[in-house]
């Protein structure tokens, strides 16, 4: 009968996607080893409660609140603490999600606790005494199986990993205090800059939509930057071809002798492909390439292509990505 | 500054993996080694740091078997003064014990400054170096693209999703580096030469328990090969749902 | 004796020995190089000083410059022999090279003397109408003074006017004395004839000693000169790189283990005395700076300036150095940075055709390469986008992150053997196939390497390839300065290669054929490596190739010649040939610049992967004068000229194909 401390990530005064994950993962797990409670702790600023309450949908026997003007923005130490303080009441183990804050906060609950820890998880079962997940190491060229064992071990979970599922419960309500003073932080965020503001960089950016020689003309770049704005997280590159051109900067160059990039997803418009730009961009997860010509190397790494003129497909699938992301 | 730079050695991220006998590990035949990417960021904000305010020195330390003295020199070749080898043969995915045994060695060092890689290529955990500077009781930052520091304090900028978080923090300080803080620099062969004489210390690791360890490795299902799914723009609907369904990344 | 003759020989000793302090100052300079061993094969270097020297063969490669020079030169040659006699007599009245020679020897050797003096003359003056009027481009820059040459020219047309006007005078003052073999000298005295004896004579005497001043004036201006290198010219050609093919193009080898290793060069004395040579022998004609493909298209090189470079921080260091003490000024102050910057170094596209061009045998690539591999092992600087390349080619044994388990993709369906499933059945191949990396990875190029081993395949050849054993032999790395990832990489290499006991290597990559063929004996690796072009033209004349019976198409065919394959080894005429007998009915045309003056694609020297942001783009000033010939179809053999003729071709919107020759012969094969 293991229970399990999910920590339901917030950023502002919002509920994370990653906690209703981590929720419905912890219910998942505590269900399939023979039932359990699933707790899920929030912290946040005063009001944070009243978007917790949801939790209990996607599984949370109780949701824990933990609201503190200082913790309107992600107070490290002190969310830390607390978790660890809460762990420390008999639970199995703590899920996270592997955030950008979920990283951060699991080695420091793991060292505070002195407990295991098993990152960037996409699979947790038991097996017999051990928790057993699975993890995509080695830049998702492996997967490893990790066995964990002692009393109480971390897990952090990978984001979208997990599919939020609503398995309704009653939840019950409680509320803690800050086990230690968010203002009393000795890393203190100044400044918390919106991604729409500031540039995406290339080497960061989970999407890269990028253009070719194909576009003709420097002024049909447009296309791909409104194709960029449509995924909302994407940036803009460019093939040595167009950025010698003058078309684009340098600085966006992808390829050998640019920048070098993986993301989650690539889409190459107006790009045959050559070994210069092969070789900085091969190793994004998904590609999706865009050209005229069916014979075009490109479409030989790309996972997916669609043959013909960029400058009539691009606004049509700007459109759609538009749509795509409305209805998320 | 008195820096210290922790190191791992993990294998080459183009190679093409192989399982092991026994499904425990990768097959290490004909993979090539290195300095991790990460690890070679830190290695060079740390020298960058101390050739921008002299004097200073920086140390680099590694947890593992005697290979990893290889790329202890390689740190020293880029301009590390010298290196700590804490020779360990334990397996390396369960981080709170390898956190332990550079805990134990960094906590009487002095150092104003210790800095790791955000994760490794081979474990991709990121776990060590916050682990340590919670057991050393220091302030950490984490995956830092961006780092300036002055004596006591320092500032820096992480990515979070879709945004970057600006933070100050007081020194000594753990601080764990991502791409973006400094293109490693190329060890000239003047450098490689000096750092054969460099002083490169080698002494048992207190590793902790080992509590997470390797059940089995697989590879995943091959990527599907690519295909064409249409022409012309009334392809667009199909590839959307591709994205959606298939890849995951819409 | 008179006094008139003691005073010349006080004269003449004092302009020798005045001269003679000056060489071996100059020559105490170049003694501050680098040991350079260069007295192997006397024979090649004594044929080289005939042909290039002497014959003056790379000089005429300018037909209108080429004839004037040599016009004076070898004029400076016969009439040296004048001047030897004219400064004996100077001392000694009596003297002449009849007291020697037989009549008629003798008479022709006066009438040589006055024929020269007049072609001299004739020459000269084309020479200023030249520098004046014409005014050749490549007469100017890197801060080349033409007062000099106006200068070295006058000098030179007085001592052939008073040569002219002393015999003459002699013949006015003393009728019937200078034979008739000197025609020139007595039409000039017919002409003066009604000068009276005695003035004639003071005329003679003035004449005579105002030649005899100049040419000890000259012999001192000389080490001020550029004119210093009619003493330097012909030992700088003797002591230049012997033997006609490859050999002559490789790099300096180097042992990266010694314990006085020096790696590579950032001020003079850490260059050759040969380079120091090389600067003495500099005439600044600009040859090779209007061949430099980069100099050409707008960059910062010119080889010319590389050279004057090195010469003139010799003069600047060299006093101090040879004097044994150095003022800090100079050295914080050195070669590299002061003169020539690190953009020059890394324009180069190590063509070669600056060291092609030059009529006096000097090796401008030499230093460049010296100095980049300084730049890139003792100081770690070079291009920011070239450390994917070094860092690749050290991982992935590619300078592209392309994973060797995928080498022999191209190969997939195609049942080529691997050495390694040979040697474990205990069979072996007559030839290795070595790849490359660009025929391994690069699309375009795997299209070649598919065309080159289907014809492999069709003759019947019993080859094999490495598969996954295959990596770079290091040479990009090499040519960008780093050597010591190249030795790492080519020894490893040299050990696959010997572990198959491989001796013949054929190849479609004109790099991979020039490195392992030339530079891996340095290393120890002997093999026979045949490039493809060569290999396939081989076939084709002995008839192993089954062609179509059909003519083909009537393409317009221009061919583009690689540098390593040109100008490194002399392969011009094997690719020519090749397409030739692939398609008898192609109309074949040949650009302005081709075969050893054949202009580069703009990849060579590690240029591939460097950013190209200066200037017009090599590949687009290639491909212009390749489409002006009307070609339909370029043709290359090698797969670095094949992307930036591509690549070239796109910018330009040229519509033309580009070919391998490999390509153009397996789309003839009978089946």
């Amino acid at each position: 009968m293991p229970n399990v401390l999910v920590f339901a990530e917030s950023r502002g005064s919002d509920l994370r996607k990653v906690a209703l994950e981590a929720t419905t993962a912890a219910r998942a797990f505590v269900d399939a080893s023979g039932g359990g409670e699933v707790h899920a702790l929030v912290a946040g600023p005063a009001g944070i409660a009243a978007k917790a309450e949801q939790l209990g949908k996607y599984g949370a026997d109780v949701v824990i609140t933990c609201e503190h003007a200082g913790l309107a923005r992600y107070a490290r130490e002190s969310v830390a603490a607390t978790l660890a303080e809460r762990a420390k009441q008999g639970y199995r183990a703590v899920f996270m999600p592997f955030s950008a804050n979920g990283r951060d906060l699991g080695p420091r609950v793991a060292a505070k606790l002195d407990a295991p820890l098993g990152s960037d998880a996409t699979s947790v079962a038991m097996s017999g005494d051990a928790i057993v997940v699975k993890h995509p190491g080695y830049a998702n060229k492996v997967i490893i199986e990790l066995t964990i064992t002692g009393p109480l071990a971390v897990i952090s979970l990978r984001p979208s990993a997990f599919t939020p599922v609503e398995k309704p419960r009653a939840a019950k309500t409680d509320s803690v205090q800050p086990a230690a003073d968010p203002g009393a932080e000795r890393v203190v965020v100044k400044d918390v800059v919106e991604g729409a503001k500031g540039k995406l960089d290339l080497g960061e950016a989970p999407v890269i939509v990028s253009g070719g020689r194909g576009l003709k003309e420097a002024a049909n770049f447009k296309l791909v930057e409104d194709l960029a704005s449509a995924f909302g997280n994407a940036a803009v590159g460019a093939t040595r071809a167009v950025t010698d051109d003058g078309w684009r900067p340098h600085s966006d160059q992808i390829g050998q002798t640019g920048r070098q990039v993986s993301p989650q997803l690539y889409v190459a418009a107006g790009i045959s492909g050559a070994i210069q730009h092969l070789a900085g961009m091969r190793t994004a997860r998904t590609i999706v390439a865009i050209n005229k010509d069916p014979e075009a190397p490109i479409f030989k790494v790309a996972d997916y292509g669609i043959v013909g003129d960029v400058l009539e497909i691009l606004p049509v699938l700007t459109a759609a990505v538009r749509e795509a992301k409305k209805g998320h | 500054m008195k820096i210290a730079v922790c190191i791992k050695r993990t294998p080459d991220s183009e190679s093409r993996f192989k399982i092991a006998a026994g499904g425990a590990g990768i097959d290490e035949s004909g993979v090539k080694f290195d300095m991790d990417d990460f690890a070679s960021y830190a290695v060079e904000a740390a020298l960058q740091i101390n050739e921008k305010q002299p004097p200073g020195e920086t140390i680099v330390f590694a947890v593992g078997p005697d290979a990893i003295q290889e790329t202890l020199r390689k740190a020293m070749s880029m301009g590390a003064d010298r290196a700590v080898h804490l020779k360990s043969d334990a397996p390396l995915f369960d981080g709170i014990s390898i956190a332990k045994a550079l805990a134990a060695e960094l906590k009487s060092g002095g150092f104003d400054l210790i800095l790791f890689g955000r994760h490794a290529f081979d474990s991709s955990a990121g776990v060590v170096g916050t682990a340590t500077a919670e057991m050393l009781g220091l302030p950490c930052v984490t995956a830092v693209s961006h780092l300036e520091v002055s004596p006591g304090k320092g500032s820096a900028r992480r990515e979070i999703e879709g945004a970057g978080e600006v933070v100050e923090f007081s020194l000594p300080a753990v601080v764990t580096i991502d791409e973006g803080v400094a293109r490693p620099r190329y060890p000239s062969l003047k450098g490689i030469m000096a750092a054969k004489k460099k002083p490169l210390e080698s002494k048992p690791a207190q590793v902790g328990p080992v509590r997470v360890s390797v059940k089995s490795m697989e590879l995943p299902a091959d990527r599907p090969p690519g295909r064409i799914i249409g022409q012309g723009s009334a392809a667009v609907p199909e590839l959307v749902r591709l994205l959606q369904t298939e890849a995951k990344v819409l | 004796m008179s006094a008139e003759n003691y005073t010349f020989l006080f004269v003449l000793v004092l302009a020798t020995g005045f001269f003679a302090y000056n060489a071996q100052r100059l020559v105490s300079f170049v003694a501050l190089g680098q040991a350079d061993y260069r007295l192997d094969r006397p024979f090649a270097r004594l044929w080289n000083v005939l042909m290039v020297g002497i014959a003056q063969t790379k000089i005429l490669r300018d037909p209108v410059a080429g004839v004037m020079h040599a016009v004076i030169f070898w004029g400076f040659m016969v009439l040296t022999a004048g001047t030897v006699e004219l400064l004996i007599a100077g001392v000694f009245p009596a003297f002449s090279f009849s007291m020697f020679l037989p009549d008629l020897l003798f008479e022709g050797y006066e009438a040589s003397q006055d024929a020269f003096a007049v072609f001299v003359l004739g020459a000269i003056g084309f020479a200023y109408f030249r520098r004046l009027v014409l005014r050749p481009k490549r007469l100017d820059g890197d801060k080349v003074e033409h007062g000099d040459a106006y200068l070295i020219l006058g000098m030179i047309g007085a001592l052939m006017a008073t040569l002219l006007l002393s015999v003459a005078f002699l013949e006015v003052a003393r009728p019937g004395t200078v034979s008739e073999a000197h025609f020139a000298s007595r039409m000039m005295a017919a002409a003066l004839s009604s000068v009276p004896a005695d003035a004639a004579w003071n005329a003679h005497r003035i004449q005579w000693w105002a030649h005899a001043l100049l040419v000890l004036g000259f012999l001192n201006y000389l080490p001020y000169s550029k004119h210093l290198h009619v003493v330097t010219s012909l030992f700088n050609v003797f002591f230049s790189n012997t033997s006609w093919k490859g050999e002559r193009a490789v790099m300096r080898p180097m042992d990266l283990e010694a314990d006085d290793a020096q790696f590579g060069a950032a001020d003079v004395e850490q260059l050759t005395w040969k380079n120091l040579l090389d600067g003495f022998s500099c005439t600044e004609c600009g040859r090779c700076t209007s061949v430099c493909p980069a100099n050409i298209t707008g960059k910062p090189l010119s080889p010319r300036k590389i050279i004057l470079d090195a010469r003139h921080r010799l003069m600047e260091k060299g006093p101090a150095l040879a004097a044994g003490s150095i003022a800090t000024d100079i050295v914080s102050h050195r070669l590299l940075d002061q003169f020539i910057t690190e953009d020059e170094l890394w324009a180069c596209t190590s063509c070669r055709a600056c060291v092609q061009e030059c009529p006096v045998s000097i090796d401008q690539l030499d230093v460049i390469n010296e100095m980049r591999r300084h730049l890139v092992l003792s100081e770690s600087r070079f291009p920011a986008e070239v450390q994917p390349a070094f860092e690749s080619l050290e991982k992935n044994g590619s300078p592209w992150a392309f994973a060797s388990a995928d080498r022999a993709k191209w190969a997939d369906g195609m049942t080529i053997p691997i050495m390694s499933d040979l040697a474990a059945r205990g069979e072996r191949a007559d030839v290795l196939f070595w790849v490359g990396c660009m025929g391994s990875f690069d699309d375009r190029s795997k299209k070649t390497t598919v065309a080159f081993a289907r014809i492999l395949q069709a003759c019947g050849i019993k080859f094999a390839i490495l598969g996954q054993e295959e990596h770079c032999h290091g040479d990009p790395a090499r040519r960008l300065g780093n050597e010591y990832l190249y030795q790492m990489l080519a020894k490893d290499t040299i050990e696959t290669l010997n572990r198959y006991n491989v001796l013949t290597i054929v190849t479609s990559c004109p790099h991979c054929f020039h490195q392992m063929g030339n530079e891996f004996p340095q290393l120890g690796g002997n093999y026979e490596v045949i490039h493809h072009s060569t290999y396939i033209e081989r076939l084709l004349a002995e008839g192993r190739v089954e062609l179509k019976g059909d003519e083909g198409k009537r393409l317009t065919v221009t061919y583009h010649d690689s540098c390593y394959l040109g100008r490194y080894n002399d392969v011009y005429d094997a690719p020519r040939e090749t397409l030739r007998r692939a398609l008898p009915v192609m109309n074949f045309v040949e650009p302005p610049r081709t075969k050893d003056r054949g202009l580069c694609c703009g990849a060579g020297g590690g240029r591939m992967f460097m950013e190209e942001r200066t200037g017009k783009r090599i590949n687009a000033e290639r491909v212009d004068e390749l489409v002006a010939t009307g070609a339909d179809t370029i043709a290359v053999a090698c797969p670095f000229c094949m992307t930036m003729m591509n690549d070239g071709a796109k910018a330009r919107d040229a519509k033309v194909d580009v070919l391998d020759i490999a390509e153009v012969v397996a789309s003839r094969l009978a089946n």
